[in-house]
This record gives C-alpha cells, structure tokens and sequence, in this order.
C-alpha cells in the first residue's frame, strides 16, 4: 500500500513499532544475555512512537503539505516477518532483530527524505529515530 | 433513529430551541445523517446576548491573568481531545483527517496565544507630560462580541476571535455556520467543562435571520464575519450604519507565479496542496497559476502539475490514503460544475475534467470532483475573475514578473499571492509591489500564524483591523487616555 499522506505514514509508524516492541518483548524473556537490552528496546519502541505522534499532532498545520507530502513510500518495501519458531536460537534471534532494525532505519530514513522539504520537525525526528536505530545494529553485530 | 437534535448554549446551560426550522447535518462523503440544528428564534438570540451582557460587569473584573488561566485549561482539553475534534471536522465538512488535525492545531495554536494576555493587553504611559502631570492609556474590554463563522474551516475560525475576545474580558455569542456547526457544539462543550462564567460564551444556531439578529442587536458591540464578498460588505454597511466595529474577511481570487528559476518538484507539492487542499474551499487557496518562462518550461512544468493532479486520491477523508475529500454539499459541487461549464463556452481549455470521477472506497458521488486544470485561461474570463471555492485551477501564461503584477493588481481581491523563484530581486519586487494581504514566497498557502494579523485588501476584507495577533487585542479592547495632576 502507498504511503501518501502523513496520516497514513503515522497509522504504519504505529504498526511498525508495535510489532517490533512485540518481538523484542517476547523474546527478551527467554534469553538471559538479551533480557535487559530486549525490554529496554521494547519500551523505547513505544517512545519512538509517542513521538511522532507528537509531533505529528504538535507540528501540523494547514500550511504544511502533509496530504501531499509522500509520494514514494510503500509500506511492502518496510513489512517484516518477526515470527521465529519455539526453539530458535540466540543468533537465528539476533539476525531477525538486525533484519527488523535494518528495515526500521530504511524506512526512517526515506521518510525523513521525503518530508524534507516541507516539515522540518518530522524529518528531524525520522532521521534521529534512524540514528538510534543504525546503534542497535552496531549493538547487534557485536 | 432519531437524528441527533443539536442545542444551543446559553447562560451556561444546553437549550433546546423552540423552534420549528431544523436543518440536517449530512456527512458529504456518505450522505449520512449525522444531525439536526435548529435556525434559532429571536428570542433565543436575544436571551444569548443578555446572558452575554450579564456575565460581563463580573467578567471583565476579573484579573487578565486569571482569565488567561481558564484558556490554560481549554488548551489542556483541547490536547485531551485533539483526534476526536478532528474527526467530527471531517465529518461534518469533508476535509482529509490530514486536513483536519491541521485546522485543529491551528485553533489551539489562538487559545496559545491569548494566554499571554496580561502582557498584550498591556497600556503605556508617560511622566511629566506637564509639569507634575501624568499621562497613560489603558486598553478596557468593550461588552458583547459576535461571530458569524464560515463553513469551511468550522473548528478553526471561530478560535480567531473567541478566545482573544473573552481574554480581553469581554463576552461572546457565537453562530456557527449552518452547515458546519457540530465542531462548536466540540468546542463548547469543552468551555463549558473549563468551567467558565455562565454567559461569557453562547452558542445560537441559525441562518441569515440569526446573523442579522445579532448585527442589529443593541447590545452587541462588535462583528466578526468570515464569509463571501458580497455578505462581508452588507455586513459592513450594516454595521456602519449600526456604529459597530467590525472585522469582515471576505471573498479571494489567489494568484500564484511560478518564475523559470522556480525548484520544480518542492514548488508542485506546494501548488498542489495550495490549489486542491481542502478540495479549494478555502480563502487561501490558489486559484490562478501564472507560469514565466520559455515554451519547454512551461509545458513540463504543465505536464508535471496536471500529472501530480490526476494522481490525487479523492474519497472520504477519514480514510488516510485519501488526498482530497468531497465538496462540502451537492450545491458546492453544482456550483463549481457551474465555473467548469462556464470556462469551457469561454474559450479555456480543459486539461484535467474533474468532473469524471475517479473515487476510492466506494463513495457515493453525490458531492465529490476531481481536481480540474485549465489552461489557455485569459485575465477577461471567468474563470480567472471570479471566486470558484473548489478544487479548479486556471493556468495563465504570462511574459514576465511586471505583467503578473499587473494581473494581480488588477483583481479586486487582495487576499493572497504567493511567487515561486530562487531569485531574491524578484521576490522583493513581488513582496513590495504585489496588492495583497498575505504573501508567500516559495509558500503555497499563506496563512498567518496565530500572533500575526490575517491580511487581506479589497474586496477580500472589509475593516481597519484585522483577525488575530496584536491587532485583534486592539479590536476587541477600546484604549481610554487618563490624565493625572495631584496637588
């Protein structure tokens, strides 16, 4: 589906983010080395989205474009699979969350991109949601 | 099931009305019936003004800072409930949700911005001004206010007035539009739960009737009106002849220029937003592009703008995939269908016909148009003249910067004109030259922040001072001069 307006692009923020505070919610539980970086991702998720949404609600205004605003975001090119079977194990549950954080940066970052232009409080907020995000692969990968 | 039966509010109370006259309140994207509002009696104007004339001896004794502190609470309900006010906006009216939190902050960015009345409502003074004397002005609320609102924006543009007025300490009585009036019903509900004084805000539904009860009334000290040109000038006759102060926004015909130098893809989301956001039912919109530049510019830049049209998605606005919602009712629609007719016998070419219908969701089409672009439109036709209020744009093609000055000039609106350049001495020529009220650069919808005025000139205002900022203080405050000497 086609992202072109910044009420859309908020309702697949939501969506993002709950299914990634969700992943890292259940399996901070079952792995004692992820537990404490797991739950604080989860609940930063949760900022992540309160966020935006403030800002969404606290920037708008009738002279801001955002009905317009997007053109090329397509939430196909962002959807992940965060299911992982019973048993994974702790690397099968690090690629997943590298893959999950992986598609959170792009997407962050394009949106950033396209707002650009027109809304300078969102593409600030995108682009430092995208950074925090390219820390936890750092953090994963090590 | 019954339809919803809308009360005015009065004296603190919801009323219902006496009367007869009920008119329905229909969703335009579905024809729902969301409700029903009563064309209020006399009688019921007239309790609203004295109920307004009574709270005020109390109101305006109460501290500035004080009654700063009740708009405190409102702007914290109004946070609480910020998604709900936009959705009853999209409702009643059509406009994108988008569309709407827009409208809605803007109405809190008012209430923001009277809060700092104890330092707006500020006097001066001077010693000495003889020997051992004395001299200062202070700025004293004036009694009963009204506003008589417009459909278009019917969250936001009773928040230009009603929040300054009652922080100045006056009182109020407001008509929403006909059309459009379950936002206030919104609003009031929240001022009723802020807890203000019975009286200081009322509520009356109704039509013309209405308006002219409150104009006429004796009490009333001052209009506000935000409307078309022809009403805002018999307001304003009206209220001359009555010795009341008034504020009339009025009609507009807004011009955009696109310079050759212009940044092609920032300045198309821009006109897009400019000319079919709020499916053109707003004061601000753009309705004439005038293009500078050679044959290849041109026809791309064209191209690019008709093609960005086509694509928009028109439906019901609370879907969020949505870009443009309907017209907000089928009289609307026949209207501007009315322009498409008239600017086709007149010679202009049709582009993009938005009467062919391209809608998602399954809307019915009672209401709804599709952007419509016409090109090879001239300065003598309709179509360029007159105010169309939908989602219609007029291409001219013009020589240079001198001849859309000109052309603009020429317009008896002045409320908006935006150019869009990279040029710095064209954008000075333009801001200094160009009759208008609000004027954009690189900005496709001027509209002035709360703590700035809301400009317009010719027939697109009719006043001295205008909406918002400093000088809507000064409107609803009358300075009185006092002279010490003590011996």
């Amino acid at each position: 589906m086609k992202l072109n307006t910044m009420a859309a692009v908020m309702s697949f923020v939501t969506k993002l983010e709950n299914d990634a505070a969700l992943f890292y919610q259940g399996w901070a539980a079952k792995f004692e080395e992820l537990e404490d970086i797991f739950s604080a991702w989860s609940k930063e998720n949760k900022t992540f989205e309160k966020r935006v949404k403030q800002t969404y609600f606290g920037v708008i205004t009738d002279a801001i474009e955002s009905t317009f605003s997007f053109g090329r975001l397509d939430t196909t090119d962002y959807e992940f699979d965060s299911d992982l079977p019973e048993g994974a194990n702790l690397q099968d549950v690090k690629k997943m969350a590298m893959e999950i954080e992986a598609t959170l940066t792009n997407f962050y970052f394009e949106a950033a991109q396209q707002s650009e232009g027109l809304m300078a409080d969102l593409p600030r907020l995108f682009k430092h949601i995208a950074n925090k995000r390219e820390d936890r692969l750092t953090k994963l990968s090590l | 099931m019954e339809a919803k039966k809308i009360q005015n509010y009065i004296d603190g109370e919801w009323v219902d009305s006496k009367t007869q006259d009920y008119l329905e309140i229909r969703d335009p994207a579905w024809g729902e019936l969301l409700a029903i509002a009563p064309m209020a009696t006399p009688r019921e104007v007239n309790d609203a003004v004295k109920a307004a004339q009574n709270a005020y001896p109390s109101w305006r004794n109460t501290p500035p800072v004080a009654r700063a502190r009740y708009l405190h609470r409102l702007i914290a309900l109004l946070e609480d409930n910020f998604d709900e006010l936009s959705m009853v906006q999209t409702k009643e009216h059509g406009k994108t949700i988008d569309e709407s939190r827009g409208e809605t902050r803007r109405g809190i960015e008012m209430v923001e911005v009277a809060t700092g009345i104890p330092s707006l409502m500020q006097g001066t003074n001077i010693e000495d001004v003889a020997m051992g004397m004395d001299e200062y002005l202070i700025n004293q609320p004036m009694g009963v206010f009204c506003c008589i609102a417009p459909f278009n924006f019917p969250f936001m543009v009773p928040l230009w007035f009603i929040p300054f007025a009652i922080a100045c300490g006056n009182t109020f009585v407001l008509k929403p539009s006909p059309r459009t009036p379950m936002s206030q019903v919104e609003l009031f509900k929240l001022m009723d739960e802020v807890g203000l004084p019975p009286g200081v805000v009322n509520l009356v539904h109704g039509g013309s009737e209405v308006a002219n009860g409150l104009i006429e009334h004796p009490l009333i000290q001052g209009v506000t009106f935000v409307g078309s040109t022809p009403v805002a000038r018999q307001i304003y006759r009206k209220c001359g002849v009555e010795g009341k102060r008034v504020i009339a926004q009025a009609g507009a015909k807004n011009f955009i220029v696109v310079m050759p130098d212009a940044e092609i893809e920032q300045t198309l989301v821009s006109l897009i937003t400019s000319f079919f956001g709020n499916s053109g039912q707003r004061c601000l919109s753009g309705a004439n592009l005038l293009i500078v530049g050679d044959d290849n510019f041109y026809r791309d830049f064209v191209d690019k703008f008709v093609d960005m049209a086509v694509n928009i998605r028109v439906g019901d606005g609370l879907d969020e995939t949505v870009q443009m919602g309907p017209l907000q009712n089928a009289d609307s629609k026949k209207r501007v269908i009315g322009f498409i007719e008239k600017g086709i016998s007149e010679g202009a070419k049709l582009v993009l016909d938005g009467r062919k219908l391209n809608l998602v969701g399954g809307v019915p089409e009672t209401c709804f148009l599709n952007p419509s672009v016409f090109e090879n439109v001239t300065p003598d036709m309709t179509l360029a003249k007159e105010e169309i209020f939908g989602p219609v744009a007029s291409i001219l093609r013009t020589r240079d910067l001198n001849e859309c000055i000109t052309l603009i000039s020429a317009s008896p609106f002045g409320n908006a004109a935006s150019i869009f350049t990279n040029n710095g001495k064209w954008s000075r020529q333009f801001q200094h030259e160009v009759v208008a009220g609000n004027v954009g650069v690189n900005v496709g919808v001027v509209a002035p922040m709360a703590f700035f005025p809301f400009g317009g000139r010719k027939d697109s205002f009719f006043g001295i001072l205008h909406g918002q900022g400093r000088e809507v203080i000064r409107f609803f405050t009358e300075p009185k001069i006092v002279i010490t000497r003590w011996f």
